[in-house]
């Protein structure tokens, strides 16, 4: 299992991410060529399909051959070869820093692992956290020779950006418009809930993937006895006294929360993805994402 | 009805009470929770958001251990306070215990024994005993023993109570009864009627708890006084007893050497019974006779059947009768009987010469029970006569027509002299004294006629000592007397038979000699001053009572061992007797006289006691003018809860300890 000194992305991982690409759903607009064909027709070398012309139709387009066949107006359209825009919002929040890896290391291999999948299709890759202003905003980038530019900057990330969950999706979807896919990995530990913050996420017109990141001592927590619980973040004190019916109600209580994220999402049509740290990084990417539609 | 019994004082208790805040003090210094930091405290609060709801209650259910453990320090306390019920409430604050150990307490119609019972009555009752109380514990047999003096330390009084042995003898409650009063009726030590004249002590009343099954007699002359008497009868009502109430053997009046043995069987139930009879001689069967025994009589007498063995000619040895009764009482089933063929008496004669008197001593039949030495006066003078007169080696010494310068310790007979000393004086001669009246009843003149005797002079006996008896009474004064002397008898014959006549020749002074009362007279002199036993089996002696044993030969200590082995060392005391007080056990009893191994004698210790045997229990007793009656029923003992609380306190430790490794708790 990687650790936050091994590097983001091994040769192995690397290998087995070249032959992926990001696929959406939804019918995106980049603003450069890139190597994906749009559902959008437009111009590359592919062709698409006939229609009719109807005024004020670019002529260039106009089958000429045809034309002098039939002497009718034809119109040729070619699949438009557009780039995608990625973007990947990191929560690098104090309580993302737990965990063996930390959530957050899980959460910038994954992100690095993402990345490099559009950087290797000549995707607009844009990673940020959640405590990126406009100020310093992430870097946008391109190309595979981006890859280490977007490794420094991850690298760059420390956790202790404890900035609300809804607060920092609100600034990112201020600043980043159009269509695209956004990869938010969080835990959603946030006290004012996380529905706020994803109610602007369905306002966006993205493919929205919630990445749910959860560490083992959260899922699984192996604690006994007269306890105090102090919170990371906000160092709010919960007195427990740990016991099997407790843990029972904790489990569920962490169960429903699962289910409640996921379902919230779901509703709203996004996509919703509870990952462990405990699930290496490339079977989620290689197994659940993939199923999930995210990468093919 | 006494549901709890303290058994603390003040301020034991309040040292009990700080326990139970201390316990929930150092819970909440053990609650300093450890500080554990997590992600978010989101999920937990959630978690725990509920059950906030009851706080209390909540936090009751999180302190379950602490709870746990309040409930067993209550259930401690409790433990202390002794729950229980049914017990016999005791009021009063000084309590005597008088426990029977006689032989009628070792029955078993009460499992064990009669006397387990007692002692674990007695033992409950100390169990009910408040702080503060106290007791005094008093064995009875035929003695009293204090086994205890008033202590308010139950343990002690506990362990003496365990201490009380069982002995075989009879029950007599006046002993006991006279020390348990000591302090409940002091004595007065003046005129009671003087209000200034105090009393020596307080009179403390008591209350006297009787653990016995009545078998002993009324005691008619007691004065309770502030005793309060409560009798705690020991006894089952189905108690089935027969025993052997006497066994003993007698020569055959028909064929004088053979011997028959004599056993009386006693019938206590209301059934008659058919018994076997067992004799055994030094363990080996010699005769089964099965005996009918009647049932108890309508007036409470038990049924008596008479066995009756004759033997063949008899060695010396040990008799032993058994009847096989399966009864609640076992030490009555069997009797023993020694039988010793009759000791020789020792018989030293000294005279001057009297052929009919020497004559009379050398019969056949003399010889079987007396070996007689006859020396002349001269022998009085001798160093020989001293020591054997100061050792009491003769058992009768006959002084004819001589008397020894002091008294002999042993029995004697003077024939025509006066003893020394001033308690004897013979009077004048009186010529032809007429024998007007014999004692035909005592042993010495039994069956002796002098109706055709003719006296020619006699010197009557004038004065005698004390508590003498006359047994020859002539128109003179009496002519022969017996009287006592510390121990021995001394029989005086105020006549000779020959004596000096005038010129000193030897004559005769009377025709006695040629009656033939004359050798009945000399053999009941020999037998009954030389201590010839009419029986041969020796006496029973009853257990408890001291049996009063002769050496037959001068020693300073003898030995006796008793059934069980032990052996005793009895030193001698005046008049050549041994007196043996530790006749605790019954059986045979073997006598040693020096170091040699062999058994010299032996005696038998017996129960026959129609009392003790009878296990009927007794309803009322009768103390003084007061009539005592039994507790209902058997006195229904306390029924404490104290060991279940404490094995259910034990049971909330082991869950505790569960609850604390588990955490099973919420």
């Amino acid at each position: 299992m990687a650790t936050a000194d091994t590097p983001l992305l091994s040769p192995q991982l690397l290998a087995q991410l070249e032959r992926l690409e990001l696929v959406s759903r939804k019918i995106f607009r980049g603003r450069m060529k890139g190597e994906r064909r749009s559902r959008r027709k437009g111009q590359s070398v592919e062709f698409a399909d006939f229609r009719n012309y109807v005024p004020g139709d670019d002529l260039r387009f106009i089958d000429w051959n045809l034309y002098a066949r039939l002497e009718k107006l034809f119109l040729k359209m070619f699949l438009e070869e557009e780039d995608l825009h990625f973007y990947a919002l990191i929560d690098a929040s104090t309580s993302m820093d737990f965990g063996e890896p930390t959530k957050l290391q899980y959460a910038k291999q994954l992100a690095a692992s993402l990345g490099f999948i559009g950087l290797t299709r000549a995707d607009r890759v844009k990673i940020e956290t959640l405590g990126s202003t406009h100020r310093r905003p992430g870097p946008v980038l391109r190309g595979r020779s981006s890859l280490w530019r977007m490794i420094e900057y991850l690298d760059g990330i420390q956790p202790g950006e404890n900035v609300p969950l809804a607060e920092g999706v609100k600034n990112f979807c201020l600043r980043n418009h159009g269509k695209g896919i956004l990869v938010l990995i969080s835990d959603l530990m946030d006290k004012a809930g996380y529905e706020n913050a994803f109610r602007f996420l369905v306002a966006q017109e993205m493919d929205v993937y919630v990445i749910h990141t959860l560490c083992p001592e959260e899922l699984n927590p192996e604690i006994k006895g007269d306890l105090k619980l102090v919170d990371a973040e906000d160092n709010d004190i919960a007195e427990v006294t740990v016991s099997r019916p407790l843990l029972d109600r904790y489990k569920r209580t962490l169960a429903s929360f699962i289910d409640g994220a996921r379902e919230f999402c779901t509703r709203r049509g996004m996509n919703y993805v509870m990952a462990s740290t405990e699930t290496p990084v490339d079977k989620l990417v290689a197994s659940y994402l993939r199923r999930r539609g995210l990468v093919r | 009805m006494n549901w709890f019994v303290n058994t603390l004082t003040w301020w034991q208790w309040g040292l009990l009470a700080l326990i139970p805040p201390a316990i929930i003090a150092l819970y909440f210094l053990k609650l300093r929770r450890q500080p554990l930091a997590v992600p978010s405290t989101y999920l937990w609060s959630k978690a725990i958001e509920d059950l906030h709801v009851n706080s209390l209650w909540q936090r009751l259910r999180q302190s379950l251990l602490l709870i746990l453990q309040l409930l067993l320090i209550l259930l401690l306390a409790i433990v202390l306070l002794r729950p229980g019920w049914r017990g016999s409430e005791l009021t009063g604050d000084r309590f005597i215990l008088l426990i029977d150990t006689s032989a009628s307490m070792s029955a078993t119609d009460v499992a064990p024994t009669r006397l387990d019972e007692a002692k674990r009555q007695a033992r409950n009752l100390i169990d009910q005993m408040k702080t503060g109380d106290v007791a005094m514990i008093i064995s009875f047999s035929n003695r009293a023993r204090v086994e205890q003096p008033f202590t308010d330390n139950r343990r002690l009084l506990r362990t003496k109570i365990d201490l009380i042995e069982q002995t075989t003898h009879t029950s007599d409650l006046n002993e006991a009864l006279r020390a348990a009063s000591g302090l409940a009726n002091p004595g007065e030590s003046g005129d009671p009627n003087n209000p200034l004249d105090p009393r020596v002590a307080e009179a403390l009343p008591a209350d006297l708890y009787l653990f016995t099954d009545g078998g002993f007699a009324a005691v008619p002359d007691f004065n309770l006084g502030q005793l309060n008497p409560k009798y705690q009868k020991i006894a089952a009502e189905n108690a089935e007893n027969v025993a052997i109430t006497a066994f003993s053997t007698e020569a055959n009046p028909d064929k004088p050497e053979q011997l028959q043995a004599f056993g009386r069987i006693e019938n206590y139930t209301d059934e008659p019974k058919q018994l076997e009879a067992t004799l055994l001689l030094n363990g080996v069967l010699l005769d089964v006779q099965s005996v009918d025994l009647p049932a108890r009589s309508e007036q409470g007498l038990p049924g008596v059947a008479g066995v009756k063995f004759d033997l063949q000619q008899l060695e010396q040895g040990v008799l032993k009768l058994e009847i096989n009764a399966k009864d609640h009482l076992q030490a009555d089933n069997e009797a023993y009987a020694v039988v010793s063929l009759p000791r020789p008496a020792k018989v030293l004669l000294i005279t001057p010469g009297n052929d009919a008197l020497e004559l009379a001593m050398a019969t056949d039949e003399m010889r079987k029970v007396a070996s007689v030495t006859v020396q002349e006066p001269a022998f009085l003078d001798t160093k020989a006569y001293q020591d054997a007169a100061l050792e009491g080696a003769y058992d009768l010494m006959i002084f004819d027509q001589c008397a020894p310068k002091q008294l002999p310790l042993c029995n004697t007979l003077f024939i025509g002299t006066q003893p020394p000393g001033e308690e004897w004086k013979l009077g004048d001669k009186q010529n032809v004294p007429l024998v007007v009246d014999i004692d035909a009843v005592h042993p010495l003149t039994q069956l002796v006629r002098m109706s055709n005797v003719k006296i020619i002079e006699a010197r009557p006996i004038e004065k005698m000592p004390p508590a003498s008896t006359t047994l020859i009474e002539a128109d003179s004064g009496p002519l022969l007397a017996i009287g006592p002397r510390a121990g021995y008898e001394d029989a005086v014959l105020g006549m000779e038979i020959v004596g000096a006549g005038e010129g000193g020749a030897t004559e005769a002074k009377t025709d006695w000699p040629i009656r033939r009362s004359f050798p009945v007279f000399v053999m009941n002199a020999v037998k009954y001053l030389g201590g010839i036993r009419s029986s041969v089996a020796a006496p029973s002696v009853r257990p408890g009572m001291p049996a009063v044993l002769r050496s037959i030969t001068p020693v300073p200590l003898i030995k006796v061992e008793s059934p069980r082995g032990d052996l005793f060392d009895v030193p001698r005391e005046s008049q050549n007797t041994f007196v043996f007080g530790r006749t605790d056990e019954l059986g045979i009893y073997q006598v040693r006289e020096g170091t040699g191994g062999k058994a010299a004698q032996q005696f038998a210790v017996n129960l026959f006691d129609s009392r003790e045997s009878d296990l009927r229990p007794r309803e009322t007793l009768d103390i003084g003018h007061e009539t005592v009656e039994a507790e209902a029923g058997r006195q229904v003992a306390r029924q404490e809860l104290w060991r279940w609380l404490l094995l259910g306190a034990i049971a909330l430790v082991l869950f505790e300890w569960y609850v604390y490794n588990k955490r099973v708790f919420l």
